[in-house]
């Protein structure tokens, strides 16, 4: 069996290394390497789809003997299809992310160790390991917004450190709780699926609590949200598309595992469907009042996650397969539009919809590419999106019945409006704003990866589908 | 082999007489290699008894077993490292080394008592001469030697006084096992004894309330001695709280526990919110060091196997973090950047030591894969196993508080730039790269030093 993980995670390393050995070559050295790496994620997943099965997990070395934690990485249907969507989307970010190409060796370097931390902590076969690469990949995140952003970014990666490590902190102590509750004390998650109906009542309350708590901050979704817009607009275009591709998706995989790990999280899972509707269309009203670009992009995110977050609290495979495939299609959509937001600052040195006229006559291929991407955030046939959100929905009204699909306004009132921004900024041809400089090669190259892909799963969603069993 | 032990003794000596030698010839660099030499092979011997597991006592006064061995290997490495901070930074470096060589008399003494009074000793060979140490930079320094002369002296005296009372319960005042003597259990004056030897070792190990002296002395001591005094001084009275609580006063536990919880709890939270409000880097690390001295009480207040464990591990975790970070300190401290202002684009004048620096702060704070993750996750942990939930609950609390004040001055390095680069001494920057090392790849790779840790506290607690 070839070790898909390991080969992806050595390749990965080596382009760290190799990117921080050569200044001047980083961006090709580390697009090289996450080329490689997105080419074995992706063929992890062809095997896994010729044989049917994901394969074997990969197990290293004893990281810390006396408590029982190994190094294992190991491969679910879902971390296979995450760790294929974080491979793709990094890669993109990193060859086409920076038309600017201000400060490539920082963004590089970072980009590399956080596409090392997602794919560990969504392969990860144990919550010790889990929680160390989701420590390390929002620190990573935090230099990346800190670093690299624009004016205000110091104020908004404070903002988001403070959620995050507020958010670990809490993640750290019900880990603590559920090794030292579980009746063989492990952190091995199959281990802890099997006995975790044994935990005390009242402990297994407090757990989910805390973890409900540290992802919903990760996901985000209503009364926590609060970092997430803050950090999108200030963040690099690099830094927000790997921002809400991938590290959002921590929250979302997390909240799954606590559905599968504590029996007690399904008593609540009607509250939590409320509120996440509530997000979903309260923040679809917070999102029509803003102006600039980015912060729309960021406001649906929120929404994204908060009907993914409903898929997840039906707590049937629908819901939850459905939740992941949601997240995989989320993740090729979102970095999509703010590639394509990034490029249209670039050209136009402008973020303002309200200002911003007549993109598709200056930049045909962010014009039409940001319209396929709300194609794919809204959730139309044929892209990745639609395919997981039929599937949330299936699993939402049969556990709540009509009820589970009241979020669908969120997704009308979103679809609706950026149909408005696209018609108002992107496609109307009457007053034109001058073009300061067009994008290159590699942005349009990213933007057809993306699409390719969109399409791809939204087309033929059965390559992943098959391994889910539902 | 007793062979091993009596070469501990003699490297011992052999320090004292270079030392003195030292004095007389005055040749700063000849000086510096016979005391780092000597520590290296102190550090080579300890390791090597340490992988042999031998338990045995030498001329009736020492023990060598894993206990002992390694915290003697703890102690010779972090003492080399400040051997080499103080070259540049000392202006007597003789006088230094001699003084500097009872330090390292003293604490080995201590990680291998095998009695109180020896224990005692020890922790007084620590203390003086590092008040002396402090007092041969200048006049300037008169004030904090003073003040750590006279805390010192007050934590002595109330460490007297408790052998004093357990004295008739105990005569042999012996650490070769409290089952040997049956006559002290449960008196009211054993009891007030326990009271007075938490006291007095909590002067040095800098638990609430007995650690006003702290950020006065850490501040106004050269940043050399602050980082002696929170990497080693403090390592040692932990040392010695280990051995007098888990030998000879374990049949108290649920009492000193309840004690050391109290403590633990005030002192984190004293520590970490003074801090928040400092603005000279070097107080902010010494209230720092005073919330990872509560930290380290968790694992004490658990009192279990896990718990001194994870005090154990911590110890060297908070060593090599604190070493490394007051090296840099200490290096920018000569180049006139003391507050948090004057760090203001430290990454752009040299990235390295920036990054360094971020790298210790991160590993206070806990973020993994750093060694302090490790640390308090054992530490968390060994709370947890023990049912005291809350108590871990309030040092993840604590946590959230560190990060920041730690935060502030990463921040503050990360932004502006400063035109004019600095350039970091050999000497220090070999202290920072070793403690760099030590912990990422310890935090990498903990597992030999768990174990380690957990043999050590095997023996402890049998002993």
């Amino acid at each position: 069996m070839f070790p898909f993980i390991g080969a992806i995670m050595l390749l990965l390393f080596a382009g760290l290394l190799a990117a921080i050995a050569l200044p001047r070559r980083s961006r090709a050295v580390g697009s090289l390497f996450s080329a490689a790496a997105m080419l074995v994620a992706v063929s992890a997943l062809v095997s896994s789809f010729l044989s049917g099965a994901v394969p074997a997990p990969e197990q290293y070395f004893n990281y810390i003997s006396q408590f029982g934690i190994s190094f294992t990485l190991q491969f679910t249907p879902i971390s296979l299809a995450l760790t294929v969507m974080a491979s793709i989307v990094a890669f993109v970010a990193i060859y086409s992310g920076n038309p600017e190409k201000s400060s490539e060796h920082t963004a590089t370097s970072l980009l590399l160790l956080f596409e090392i931390s997602a794919i560990g902590l969504f392969c990860s076969s144990n919550l010790f390991i889990f929680f160390i690469f989701w420590d390390v990949g929002v620190i990573t995140l935090f230099f990346m917004i800190y670093l690299l952003g624009s004016a205000n970014r110091r104020r908004a990666a404070i903002k988001f450190i403070i959620y995050e490590i507020f958010a670990s902190s809490l993640l750290l102590f019900a880990i603590l709780l559920i090794y030292f509750y579980t009746p063989i004390h492990s952190f091995d998650i199959s281990t802890i699926i099997a006995g975790a109906s044994s935990i005390p009542q009242h402990v297994q309350i407090l757990i989910f609590a805390l973890l409900f708590i540290a992802f919903l901050i990760n996901m985000p979704a209503f009364p926590l949200h609060l970092w997430l817009p803050d950090a999108h607009t200030e963040a690099s275009t690099q830094g927000s598309m790997v921002l809400s591709g991938i590290l959002t998706k921590f929250g979302g995989y997390g909240m799954i595992l606590v559905f599968q790990m504590l029996p007690i999280s399904s008593t609540y899972s009607i509250y939590i469907m409320a509120l996440a509707t509530l997000s979903a269309i309260y923040i679809s009203f917070v999102l029509m009042s803003e102006h600039d670009i980015k912060r729309i992009i960021a406001y649906t995110t929120i929404v994204e996650m908060s009907i993914i977050l409903v898929g997840i609290s039906s707590a049937n495979p629908y819901g939850i397969y459905g939740a992941a495939y949601a997240m995989l299609a989320h993740g090729f959509a979102i970095s999509l539009l703010f590639l394509v937001a990034g490029s249209v600052k670039h050209t136009y040195q402008e973020r303002d919809i309200r200002s911003l006229r007549g993109v598709v006559s200056g930049s045909v291929s962010s014009a039409y590419s940001f319209i396929t991407g709300i194609f794919a955030t809204t959730g139309v046939p044929l892209t990745a999106t639609f395919v997981g959100d039929i599937m949330i929905f299936i699993g939402a009204v049969t556990a709540f019945s009509v009820y589970g699909a009241v979020s669908i306004i969120a997704i009308i009132l979103i679809g609706a409006f950026l149909y408005y921004v696209a018609n108002k900024s992107i496609l109307s041809t009457k007053e034109k704003l001058p073009v300061q400089e067009y994008i290159g090669f590699s942005q349009k190259a990213g933007m057809a990866i993306l699409i390719f892909f969109i399409f791809l799963f939204g087309m033929l969603p059965f390559i992943v589908t098959n391994l889910f069993n539902v | 082999m007793p062979d091993i032990g009596y070469a501990i003794v003699a490297l011992m000596s052999l320090l004292v007489f270079s030392s003195i030698g030292g004095v007389f010839h005055r040749k700063k660099t000849i000086q510096l290699a016979a005391s780092s030499l000597i520590l290296v092979a102190l550090a080579a011997v300890s390791a090597c008894a340490l992988y042999l597991q031998d338990s045995y006592s030498v001329l009736g006064a020492l023990l060598i077993n894993p206990f002992s061995m390694l915290f003697v290997l703890l102690f010779s490495f972090t003492l080399l490292l400040i051997n080499l901070l103080s070259y540049d930074r000392s202006s007597d470096y003789p006088s230094f080394s001699l003084l500097f060589s009872f330090v390292v008399v003293g604490a080995l003494v201590v990680a291998m008592a095998n009695s109180i009074v020896t224990i005692v000793l020890g922790i007084e060979l620590t203390v003086l001469p590092t008040a002396f140490m402090i007092i041969i930079n200048g006049k300037n320094f008169v004030e904090p030697a003073v003040k750590l002369f006279i805390m010192s002296a007050v934590s002595v005296s109330m460490l007297v006084f408790a052998v004093i009372l357990i004295y008739p319960y105990d005569p042999a005042l012996s650490l070769m096992g409290y089952i040997a003597n049956p006559g002290i259990a449960g008196s009211y004056l054993v009891m007030l004894s326990l009271l007075l030897f938490i006291a007095g070792i909590s002067f040095d190990a800098a638990l609430f309330p007995f650690n006003m002296w702290i950020p006065d002395v850490y501040q106004g001591a050269p940043a050399n001695i602050t980082a002696l005094l929170s990497g080693v001084n403090k390592k040692v009275a932990f040392v010695a709280m280990l051995e007098i609580l888990f030998v000879l006063l374990l049949h108290l536990s649920p009492i000193f526990s309840v004690m050391i919880q109290a403590l633990a709890v005030i002192t984190m939270f004293f520590g970490n919110i003074v801090a928040l409000v400092q603005n000279e880097v070097k107080r902010l690390f010494a209230y720092s060091s005073i919330s990872q001295a509560g930290y380290i009480a968790i694992g004490i207040a658990a009192a279990s196997q896990l718990g001194v464990e994870s005090s154990m591990f911590y110890l060297f975790a908070h060593a090599f973090m604190i070493i490394g970070a007051f090296a840099i300190i200490l290096w920018l401290e000569s180049n006139n950047v003391r507050s948090i202002q004057e760090y203001r684009g430290l990454a752009s004048r040299n990235r390295w030591a920036a990054l360094c620096l971020t790298v210790f702060m991160l590993s206070l704070i806990g973020i993994p894969p750093f060694i302090g993750f490790i640390g308090k996750f054992l530490l968390f942990s060994s709370a947890i196993s023990a049912n005291l939930v809350w108590l871990a609950a309030i040092g993840v609390i604590n946590s959230i508080i560190s990060v920041y004040y730690y935060a502030k001055v990463i921040i503050s390095m990360y932004s502006g730039i400063e035109k004019t680069p600095l350039k970091m001494g050999t000497s220090i920057g070999i202290v920072v790269i070793i403690c760099l090392i030590a912990v990422v790849a310890i935090g990498l790779y903990p597992g030999p030093l768990i174990s380690a840790v957990s043999t050590a506290s095997n023996t402890l607690i049998a002993m």
